[in-house]
Parts: structure tokens; C-alpha cells; sequence
């Protein structure tokens, strides 16, 4: 196997700088290319080949066709604000900036593998829904109750369908992680599931199914060796109700009614509770829970914590550090 | 049952869950509502139940599609074929329910808890893939909507989708006849409008409700049979029999015309209505 140059764009995130320690730690792995406006974490920012540019600007493919790398991973999907991504910028990085990003790749003629952090709340959170959303299952066309990040996954996947036409050499992965919890991680999930009291919708227990931040690390490595063509479900397999999460976690629940849940996040979020997206506050109330088998088969990575032992993994961290 | 157990019952009932499964039920739950359904079963709707002999027992645990006729307006059919199975067989039974269930507090906890699941057709394949015995009412809220005035005449039931899902799954079908959930809640009226703004698949207007209020949602104590008939083997078709559109319809049509006989076989066996 060649040496590989890599490129990572959102180094500077949680998921852009751990995947570059990780991959720098690979013995086949020459180059790590990292693109941020933001300045990642010292020593990935020692260890990396660093472009501080916006993915929207007109240089983007000039310094792409120079990096002259063989893997694009794309982890600058931000689903929440993240310090230097406020909440008004997020469709336009995870739209704009894959567009711009695929555009710049499309003749890179280096290239063979494209790993893309996507979400599995393409699927949404559905009353009615599946138990366990197949890979196939993703809506075509979003109707009304479609979230705006929703849209937005459905957007950015057309958009990598597309280049894997263009590029029939060229392995795109898409990864539908759920969500990331971990002691390490400042997500508005993980903060509610950090704050003493929870909220959540009265009369609604949900089903729930979480990644722990470790494995949704390991599975971008992973699948930088080993791609595989089209959308794949990541998860810790099974699920737990929220209420069951909540009380593993030493916290309390705050049952809200559904029509006042808006205003009582709200007015949370002044208290210091993180703001909630409606897509948080759709998957505190209906959940969402994603079938696993592609992942374990096709894509041939196991998680080291199923959706259960993530939630105790984190409790028991948390506790640690107390 | 001494106060403490009754207790015990209750803090099962509304703390979070112990022992469920990736699907949300929880055995705890469905073993501290027993004792209310048992009453229902035995005192109230005086339930007589053939055919047990027909329903796989769980050593080792097999695959099974129960079809039932569905009526009562509210669905208590569910829950009573349900406890006849487990006092059977002792197997919990996964049951298909209207999504829209599911938009509602408390009850959308509860029937998850109990093994029930939004009635999507991957939900239905996935449990039979894994050796679940799986209640599904193809006449769906047609069955249980309809007026007293057509009380045991079944409904049409869809465009089989119930079979196509049993083909896949490679899972025998067990039809199931209950006579006496079309008394609980005589529907004489609709209130379409009302049904609409509350986004509820349906409003009835029965001889006690609204009339009497909360009090109209106090089933009618009717007497109950429930037969399982014998299973439907699907086996000799294999799984790809499941796109053959003409064969789903005629076995779904050949299971419909099944239950309408089992139906009003019972029915004469049944007597008295209500005494």
C-alpha cells in the first residue's frame, strides 16, 4: 500500500483534530492535510499540514490540486453552533461548503477515497417511523415536517451521489452517525445530559440510540482504510428509552408539555442550558433508532460501546472527573 | 394483593425501564399491568379463548404472523389477544399499532412498553426475522372505526400487505376470530369535524360518550371469544412469492373470508351478548 496523503476539512472540530491524531499515529499514513479557518488544538496543528481557508473560497481547488492527496475526509458538517460556526452559518458551511469542497476535488486526479461525517437525522424523528431505519430509507422528498438540517443531510448526500457518478474511481462514503455523546465532547446533547435536570417532553419516552465519541472517531479511521460506496448507518447497536438514559446518567428528568417545550427550552437557554435545535427537540420527543447490520457487515467496523454501554461509559466518566 | 405489591406495581408502571429491549419493551412493565388486564379478561368480558393449541410456544421461540378482525372503537382487541397468548403460550406478543398512537402522550410510553410497534411493514419484517410472534389487524382503523350498524362484518383488508410481509419473513400465519369487542363501544355517529382538529384518525359518538363524559370511556361489559385458527403455512411459496401481487391478494382474500366464518361461528356460540 502506497503511503497516503489525506486530507481533512473542520481539523479544528472535535472530530477533524482526534481524527488527525488518530491517523498520524497509522504507520501507512504520510500526510495529514488539514483545512480550518479556525486554529485547531496545538499539537494536531504541530502535526498537520495546515490551510487556513474557508471551503468557499475561489483558491480552495488551487490548494486541493496542490495537496495532491489520495482521501478527502469531510468532517466540517457542523449539526450545532461550534466556536467559530454560530447557529446562521451552519447551512451555508455543511450546503455551500461541500458543494465548493466537491467542485475543488472533482479533477484531483490523486484521489480514490471520500469519507463524509454525515448524520442519521436525515431520517428525522418520526412518530410513525421505523424501529430501525434502513440505509434505504432516507426520504427522497422532504415534506413540511422536515427539519432544516434535515434538508441540509438530504442535500449534502445528493451532492456526494453526484460526485461518486462523476468519479466512478473514487469511494464515497457516507457515514449517518447518530448522535455523539462522550465526556469530552460540548454538544447541546451532551449538555443536557450533563445539566443536573433534564428536559423532556411530558407523556413521551423515547427510544434512543447514541455513538460514543471514541468509536465515531475509530469509524472515520476506519473507513478511511477500508471505504465503502454509498450511505452507511453508525450507531451503538440497540437502544434505550430516554428515561432509562437519564436515571444511568444520575440525572433528573424536567417533563415539559409539548406545547410549552419551545418556550421552557427557551427560557432554559438563558438559564444555561443549552439552545436546542428542533431537531434535539424532535428527538427528545420521538427518538429515532437506525438498523446497524451495514455497518457491522458491509462496512466491517463494531463499535466498542453498543447504545447502552456509551450511556454508562459517559455516566461513569463524568463521575470520575467529579 | 397486599398494598405493598399493588405499590411495587405502580413505581414499575412509572419509572424509567429496567429490562427492555432495543425495541422498548419491557417485560416488567406488561407483568405490572397484568393483574388490571386479567380482570378485564376474566370479570369483565368473561373471555373464552380456543385454540391455543395453534400458537408456537417458546421452546425454541418461533415465527408467527396472528391476523385479527379489529373493532371496538377503542382498541382493547389488542390487549386481550394479547393476554390470551401469554397465559398460553407464555410469549409476549409484538402488536402492529396505528402511527398515530403514537403522537400521544403516556399511551405511546405505554403500548411501546407493552411490545407494541408503529405498524410499518420494516417493523414487521424485522420482528418475525427475529422469532417474534407478531399481532397485526389488516382491516387497520377501518376495522375499528366502523359503525355498530355493521358490527361483525369485516372490513376490506388493504392490498394485503400483512401477507406480503408473512412471505418475506418466511412466517406462518395464524388468523385469529374475537367476537364481542364490536359491543365495548357501539359507535352510532362520527364526529368528523372534531376527529379532524384533534388530528385523531377518527371521533365516535357512542350511546355513553360524550354523553357521560370520561365516564363513556368505560367499555360495555360484553361477553368475549377469541379463536386462533390453525396456521396458515406460507412455506411452500418461498420469499419471493412476495412480489407475486395476484397470489398476496387471493391469500389475503382466503384469510379475510376465513376469520368472517370463525367470526360468526363464535358468534352463535356465544349466546348472550352481554349476559
Amino acid at each position: 500500500m502506497p503511503a497516503r496523503r489525506i486530507l481533512i476539512t473542520g481539523v479544528a472540530n472535535f472530530w477533524g483534530a482526534n481524527l488527525a491524531r488518530a491517523l498520524l499515529a497509522d504507520a501507512d499514513v504520510e500526510q495529514v492535510v488539514g483545512i480550518d479557518t479556525r486554529t485547531p488544538p496545538a499539537d494536531v496543528a504541530a502535526a498537520v499540514t495546515l490551510v487556513d481557508a474557508d471551503l468557499r473560497t475561489p483558491e480552495l481547488r488551487t490548494l486541493i490540486r496542490a495537496s495532491a492527496v489520495d482521501t478527502v475526509v469531510h468532517a466540517d458538517v457542523p449539526q450545532f453552533p461550534e466556536p467559530g460556526r454560530a447557529v446562521r452559518q451552519l447551512h451555508e458551511v455543511t450546503v455551500m461548503g461541500t458543494l465548493q469542497l466537491l467542485a475543488a476535488s472533482a479533477d484531483l486526479p490523486t484521489l480514490r477515497t471520500l469519507v463524509v461525517r454525515g448524520s442519521a437525522a436525515i431520517y428525522g424523528s418520526e412518530p410513525g417511523a421505523p424501529a430501525f431505519f434502513t440505509e434505504d430509507m432516507a426520504a427522497r422528498g422532504f415534506d413540511g415536517r422536515a427539519t432544516r438540517f434535515q434538508r441540509d443531510m438530504g442535500e449534502l448526500e445528493k451532492l456526494v451521489e453526484g460526485f461518486a457518478r462523476r468519479r466512478p474511481d473514487v469511494t464515497c462514503t457516507v457515514l449517518r452517525c447518530q448522535p455523539v455523546i462522550g465526556s469530552t465532547l460540548q454538544t447541546p446533547i451532551t449538555q443536557l445530559l450533563r445539566s443536573p435536570v433534564v428536559p423532556v417532553t411530558l407523556g413521551f419516552d423515547p427510544r434512543v440510540q447514541v455513538l460514543h465519541e471514541t468509536d465515531s472517531i475509530d469509524v472515520l479511521q476506519h473507513a478511511v482504510h477500508h471505504p465503502l460506496a454509498g450511505a452507511v448507518n453508525v450507531a451503538g447497536p440497540g437502544a434505550i428509552s430516554l428515561s432509562a438514559a437519564i436515571r444511568r446518567m444520575g440525572r433528573r428528568a424536567l417533563p415539559i408539555p409539548h406545547p410549552l417545550f419551545g418556550a421552557v427550552a427557551g427560557a432554559g437557554s438563558r438559564l444555561g442550558l443549552p439552545p436546542m435545535s428542533e431537531d434535539t427537540v424532535r428527538y427528545l420527543r420521538f427518538g429515532r433508532g437506525v438498523a446497524t447490520e451495514r455497518m457491522t457487515g458491509e462496512l466491517g467496523f463494531t463499535p466498542r460501546y453498543d447504545t447502552r454501554a456509551a450511556i454508562g461509559a459517559v455516566a461513569d466518566e463524568l463521575r470520575a472527573a467529579r | 394483593m397486599t398494598l405493598g405489591q399493588t405499590l411495587g406495581r405502580l413505581r414499575t408502571l412509572l419509572s424509567a425501564p429496567a429490562g427492555e429491549d432495543a425495541w422498548g419493551h419491557d417485560p416488567a412493565f406488561v407483568r405490572a399491568v397484568q393483574p388490571a388486564l386479567d380482570v378485564l379478561y376474566d370479570r369483565w368480558w368473561r373471555i373464552t379463548a380456543t385454540g391455543a393449541e395453534h400458537l408456537p410456544d417458546s421452546n425454541p421461540p418461533t415465527r408467527a404472523l396472528i391476523a385479527a378482525n379489529h373493532a371496538g372503537v377503542v382498541p382493547w382487541d389488542g390487549a386481550m389477544i394479547a393476554t390470551a397468548i401469554r397465559r398460553n403460550v407464555g410469549r409476549d406478543v409484538r402488536s402492529l399499532v396505528l402511527d398515530w398512537a403514537f403522537e400521544l402522550p403516556w399511551a405511546s410510553t405505554a403500548i411501546r412498553r407493552s411490545g407494541g410497534v408503529p405498524a410499518s411493514p420494516h417493523n414487521a419484517l424485522r420482528l418475525l426475522e427475529e422469532d417474534h410472534l407478531v399481532l397485526v389487524f389488516p382491516e387497520g382503523a377501518k376495522g375499528i372505526s366502523k359503525p355498530y350498524s355493521e358490527r361483525y362484518r369485516l372490513q376490506r383488508f388493504g392490498r394485503g400487505g400483512f401477507v406480503e410481509t408473512a412471505l418475506r419473513a418466511q412466517a406462518p400465519i395464524i388468523p385469529c376470530a374475537v367476537v364481542g369487542s364490536e359491543e365495548i363501544h357501539p359507535k352510532i355517529a362520527e364526529a368528523p369535524g372534531l376527529a379532524k382538529l384533534l388530528r385523531a384518525p377518527y371521533l365516535p359518538i357512542t350511546p355513553t360518550f360524550p354523553l357521560l363524559g370520561p365516564l363513556g370511556a368505560v367499555p360495555l361489559p360484553s361477553r368475549w371469544r377469541i379463536e386462533f385458527c390453525a396456521p396458515v403455512d406460507l412455506s411452500a411459496y418461498g420469499p419471493d412469492a412476495a412480489a407475486d401481487r395476484r397470489l398476496v391478494l387471493e391469500l389475503s382474500d382466503a384469510i379475510r373470508e376465513q376469520i368472517q366464518a370463525k367470526v360468526f361461528e363464535n358468534l352463535i356460540k356465544r349466546e348472550g351478548a352481554f349476559l
